[in-house]
């Protein structure tokens, strides 16, 4: 009974908090029900007894949502309404519903077809991350490897774009210091 | 009498709850006296001296100020999630100190009607991925000065919640990666393991001396204390993401650190410095109150004797230095685990 | 040093030395090394070294730096210019202002104000007398020129009051006659603070 309670609860509340995400005007009500909304998601996997995957999306999403803000911060003044252009409104709300009905689609169909079924119960004995673990790096090892590398990929190409200028420091470069001292002699 | 009880039960549950929730608080608050004698003694001054005798009731009057105090918010504040702020970073302190097991599994005594004979764990609830659990609870209580600082319309504030963000973005890493050394040689998540393995072997401070010192560097940026104090410092930005806080939501910004602190300290000595088990002849749960008072001292000790560290030398520090040892020590231990199996 | 070069406050042309800082590393190899050998000295340890002596010794009461200030008072120096004093003739116990009104003379900001009067022996008697210590500057003139050491300054530097008239009629400055015996004598403008040996420390003189 308490997981049913848990289960509508963290799903009313969800759902709630993913549209205040897309519906509201201001910038930190959106990336705080966001925030919030990974969380709770976390829940659903501990209800269903994945606590590992739970925490990782709790650290993960935490972590990535803190860098959104940090966007957010630098464009947006947090405290005021954005005002936002709607060019067709027409159009985005016909896109926006087709694929919403698309998704739900895709996503209850396994669900009504009633042929879903866990691969890999959760064994008693055996601990959540080991059993992540496992198969994490015999079935589906060239997967996780190609995301590793993706990412890797990515990560280099960041710093490279970011990293240029790396050493140069505006502030506490001596020999500048220098120069500006020797040009005042003069 | 046998134990019969259920070790977990929902009563249980909540009575533990309730027990950190007020235990800590307390400490929490008495935490503050600590460091404002601790901090004096170690300047050569008193502290305080006239509340009750030797200041100790200094603490109930700073509590019936911060209760009393108006609560203002400030005109343009964004107010809902200037509401809410404070809130989480204590809510998220207190959940964190859910999985964390402060003292050895206990019977309560014959003798105490009612209770008497059953047998209780301590930990009020033992996740499987206990550390994992602590350490995202515990980022995710930084939400709390990022959220204040956005949200309260000042630049002090905001420049609070850009160095949350900053500081975030860096200690983060050194955290996870320093203690997956320990983790490996455990072979587990749960800090209970943890306790068992370091009682049938020595401590793991003894294998693990540099994830040990990463680990409690990376401490001090997660419970924003002296050397990694950027987002609040008075020098530099007056009082960061808490400029316009006052009265009891300050108050709760304040309870969250201290029991970030304890949370950081109970951590440490479990994972790294044995844990809660027997030394010699010292009973369990008195080592373990010494090992988290040392580490709260110690926090307090380095706030006296260290300087205060810039933004972009934390990110540089944390980056290009402890990261860099952590992912080496990890190689390291990898390899000798290799070897030896 | 000539006179010209003292009194020359252009900053940045005079002869500054710059301080030898070393060398900031360039190559890589250079900042390992110097990251290394800061973590590896030891100083940070000599910081936790300091403040855990200092808690120590403070916990045992020597290096301890508070005075603990409504209870305790350091000895103030006798040149110190607080709230005045009437003093008192030592023998007869009278008075020893002899209304001459000097003081208000010189009293530079007014704030003195004395009436006198002949009493019935043809002396001079002082029937009136107030210092308005909202004007008061401290300046300490009026003692100074008193020629009977008869206004003094003394070392009541706690002025706070509930009215202003407090401290400034004749008989709150007078001293009381029941502690004529403890009067202090005013010792003049060039005294030694009683504590004044203690005060005393070697100077380093490397600055």
């Amino acid at each position: 009974m308490y997981e049913q309670i848990a289960f509508y609860l963290f799903a009313t509340l969800t759902v709630i908090l993913f549209f205040i995400t897309v519906m509201s005007k201001n910038v930190l009500y959106a990336m705080t029900s966001l925030a919030a909304g990974m969380v709770l998601i976390s829940g659903f996997f501990f209800l269903l007894g994945a606590d590992f995957l739970g925490v990782v999306q709790l650290i993960v999403y935490v972590g990535a949502v803190m860098a959104l803000y940090a966007f957010a911060m630098m464009f947006f003044d947090a405290t005021k309404d954005i005002k936002a252009t709607h060019e067709k409104p027409l159009l985005v709300f016909f896109l926006g519903g087709m694929m919403a009905l698309v998704f739900v689609v895709i996503f209850s169909a396994p669900v009504i077809g009633a042929n879903i079924e866990a691969h890999y119960p959760i064994m008693e004995d055996v601990g959540n991350a080991q059993m992540v673990g496992m198969i994490l790096f015999t079935k589906y090892l060239v997967p996780f490897e190609l995301a590793a590398v993706m990412l890797l990929v990515a990560m280099i190409a960041g710093i490279i774009l970011a990293g240029k200028k790396m050493d140069h420091s505006l502030t506490t470069n001596i020999e500048d210091v220098k120069e500006e001292l020797l040009k005042g002699k003069k | 009498m046998e134990t019969v009880l259920p070790e977990v039960t929902a009563v249980g549950v909540i009575i533990k709850a309730v027990i950190i929730l007020a235990v800590i608080s307390a400490i929490a608050g008495f935490g503050t006296y600590i460091e404002r004698k601790v901090l004096a003694f170690m300047q050569r001054r008193l502290g305080p001296m006239h509340v009750g005798p030797y200041g100790l009731l200094q603490l109930i009057a700073d509590g019936i100020k911060l209760f009393t105090k108006e609560d203002i918010i400030p005109a343009h504040a964004n107010k809902f999630i200037f509401a809410i702020a404070p809130a989480i970073t204590a809510a998220t302190a207190f959940i964190a100190l859910s999985a964390v097991p402060v003292f050895p599994d206990f019977t309560i005594p014959e003798f105490i009607p009612l209770l008497g004979g059953t047998f209780v764990p301590s930990i009020a609830s033992d996740v499987n991925i206990g550390i994992l659990f602590v350490l995202g609870m515990m980022a995710a209580g930084l939400y709390g000065p990022l959220l204040a600082g956005m949200a309260q319309a000042n630049k002090w504030g905001l420049l609070g919640s850009a160095r949350t963000a900053v500081q975030f973005l860096s200690y983060e890493v050194v955290t996870g990666l320093s203690i997956l050394a320990p983790i490996m040689i455990v072979g587990s998540l749960s800090f209970v393991d943890f306790n068992d393995y370091q009682n049938e072997h020595i401590w793991l401070v003894v294998y693990q001396p540099v994830a040990f010192v990463l680990f409690l560097i990376a401490g001090f940026a997660e419970t924003n204390r002296t050397p990694f104090d950027i987002l609040e410092h008075e020098a530099e930005i007056v009082s960061g993401y808490a400029t316009e806080y006052s009265g009891m939501r300050w108050g709760m910004f304040f309870i969250g650190e201290y029991a970030n602190m304890i949370t950081i300290g109970v951590i440490a000595s479990v994972v790294f410095l044995g844990g809660y088990s027997d030394f010699f002849f010292i009973p369990a749960w008195i080592m373990i109150i010494l090992k988290v008072a040392f580490f709260f001292f110690f926090m307090l000790w380095v706030r006296a004797a260290w300087p205060h560290i810039r933004p972009d030398q934390l990110m540089w520090l944390c980056w290009k230095v402890l990261m860099p040892l952590a992912v080496v020590n990890i190689i390291i231990t990898a390899v000798v685990m290799m070897a030896m199996a | 040093m000539s006179l010209e070069q003292f009194k020359d406050r252009n900053v940045g042309v005079q002869n500054y030395r710059q301080l030898d800082l070393p060398q900031s590393p360039t190559t890589a190899m250079c900042k390992v090394k110097q990251v290394a050998k800061r973590s590896l000295k030891g100083e940070l340890f000599v910081g936790l070294g300091v403040t855990v002596r200092e808690m120590v010794s403070t916990l045992f009461g020597k290096g301890l730096h508070t005075t603990q200030y409504p209870f305790e008072k350091l000895p103030i120096s006798p040149r110190y210019r607080a709230i005045h004093e009437m003093l008192r003739l030592l023998e007869s116990g009278n008075y020893r202002c002899i209304g001459c009104g000097l003081c208000e003379k010189i009293c530079i900001s007014n704030c003195i104000s004395m009436e006198t009067r002949y009493d019935e022996n043809q002396r001079k008697e002082v029937s009136a007398y107030t210092i308005n210590f909202g004007r008061c500057i401290f300046c300490g003139y009026c003692a100074e020129v008193c020629p009977e050491l008869a206004i003094v300054h003394g070392g009541r530097y706690e002025t706070a009051s509930e009215q202003r008239a407090s401290f400034s009629l004749f008989e709150d400055m007078l001293t009381p006659i029941d502690q004529l015996s403890l009067q202090q004598e005013y010792q003049g403008f060039g005294a030694v603070s009683p504590n004044a040996d203690d005060n005393i420390k070697k100077t380093p003189l490397a600055y």
